[in-house]
């Protein structure tokens, strides 16, 4: 509340933003990226900023924006029932399905101190923020990752500023896009792992020893993993530490 | 931070170098210090045509795409292939090595809207 509100007004409003709660949606992974997408254009048109939540429907790896098709077994991905899809925004490939996502779109000029535009960093760290309160309401301690240097082709591998740890483990990677002012950051809360990872998927293979060393799962660390719990958990989260006021607007049933 | 005298400048940090009737063109090195690393530049196709003000190509840095826009109308004549093998050059020289395309300039008084460095430099540290 700022100061100097006259008593008796009430509670200066929060900035709106939309929830919206996509846990049960039946979309397809490239349903799940024309959704985020749709909210970018919806912000870049004018709505207001939305934080989206969603699980994916079946196993699913996606591919940064840039990154070679070249790097994924695509035959390891059919026979193994994985949906393959290019994400709009950066990074390596990433396996879906164990996760929980979230996807945060708003204005460039709503990220404090943006002043002549916010670096992507400063977006990474105030997202990180909202993340890391939302993950301590489910006993997590997380902190923003060591920036790891160059990704190879797996996201998890590899840690960056844009991503979060437990110790030393990664337990989310986040990229974003920033597109005509606005801006889309998703990313990837590890709920579980599943019987299969991304050295099964990326051409050529990989160490699953180092892959599993660098992550952990929130299953692993005894938190909650029910996606609904943890979706809670990361909306208070999100409305605490950034300030919004997420339940004024009703729940969407989709992105669309 | 680094505001060349010589050249020209976008509100959404591009610089501009002009050459006659054309104009070398690559982003700021205030832009290419709040991207960080640059691992990627989706460079323009040649031959096509930008309008001022237009997405016209993007830059990957630390997993995030960034647009960069076409400060002036034309076509595009040239771009910096190197960047495909090198795109860390936007960091390491961003008014040199890595510049990023060359438009042929459709209207040159267009380059009038854009700011000189002392207005460049007024924008970015008065935020």
């Amino acid at each position: 509340m700022p100061e100097g509100a006259p008593p008796g007004e009430g509670v200066a409003a929060l900035p709106v933003w939309r929830l919206v709660d996509d846990l049960d949606a039946p979309l397809d992974a490239a349903g799940q990226m024309a959704a985020d997408l749709a909210l970018l254009d919806a912000v870049v048109a004018g709505a207001p900023p939305a934080l989206r939540l969603y699980r994916w429907q079946g196993p699913s790896v996606s591919l940064g924006r840039f990154q070679p098709e070249s790097d994924l077994d695509l035959a390891a991905c059919a026979r193994l029932g994985v949906e393959v899809v290019r994400r709009p925004t950066g990074g390596r490939a990433l396996l879906h399905g164990g996760d929980l996502t979230y996807a945060v779109v708003c204005p460039e000029a709503d990220v404090p101190g943006s002043g002549s535009g916010p670096g992507v960093d400063a977006v990474y760290r105030w997202i990180a923020g909202a993340l890391v309160a939302g993950l301590a309401r489910l006993g997590v301690t997380a902190a923003v990752a060591h920036h790891g240097g160059p990704a190879g082709a797996v996201c998890m591998a590899t840690q960056q500023g844009a991503d979060l740890r437990v110790g030393e483990r990664k337990v989310c990677g986040s990229a974003q896009v920033r597109h005509l002012g606005g801006v889309l950051q998703h990313g990837s809360v590890l709920l579980e792992r599943l019987p299969f990872d991304e050295t099964d998927l990326v051409a050529g293979g990989g160490d699953r020893a180092a892959l599993r060393a660098a992550t952990v799962t929130l299953a692993e660390l005894g938190a909650p993993t029910d996606p609904r719990v943890v979706a809670d958990a990361l909306v208070d989260g999100f409305a605490r530490t950034l300030e919004v006021d997420l339940t004024s607007i009703p729940t969407a049933p989709s992105a669309a | 931070m680094d505001y060349p005298d010589h050249l020209k400048y976008s509100a959404e940090h591009e610089w501009v170098a002009v050459d006659g009737t054309r104009a070398r063109i690559g982003i700021t090195d205030f832009a290419q210090d709040a991207l960080g690393d640059v691992v990627f530049v989706n460079l323009p196709a040649l031959g096509t045509t930008v309008a001022a003000g237009a997405t016209c190509a993007e830059v990957e840095s630390t997993k995030s795409v960034s647009d960069i826009y076409a400060p002036v109308s034309g076509e595009i004549v040239e771009v910096n292939g190197a960047l495909d093998d090198a795109p860390e050059m936007v960091n390491t020289d961003p008014y040199g090595e890595g510049w990023i395309f060359v438009v042929e300039l459709r209207d040159p008084g267009e380059l009038d809207a854009l700011m000189d460095a002392a207005g460049y430099r007024g924008m970015v540290e008065e935020g």
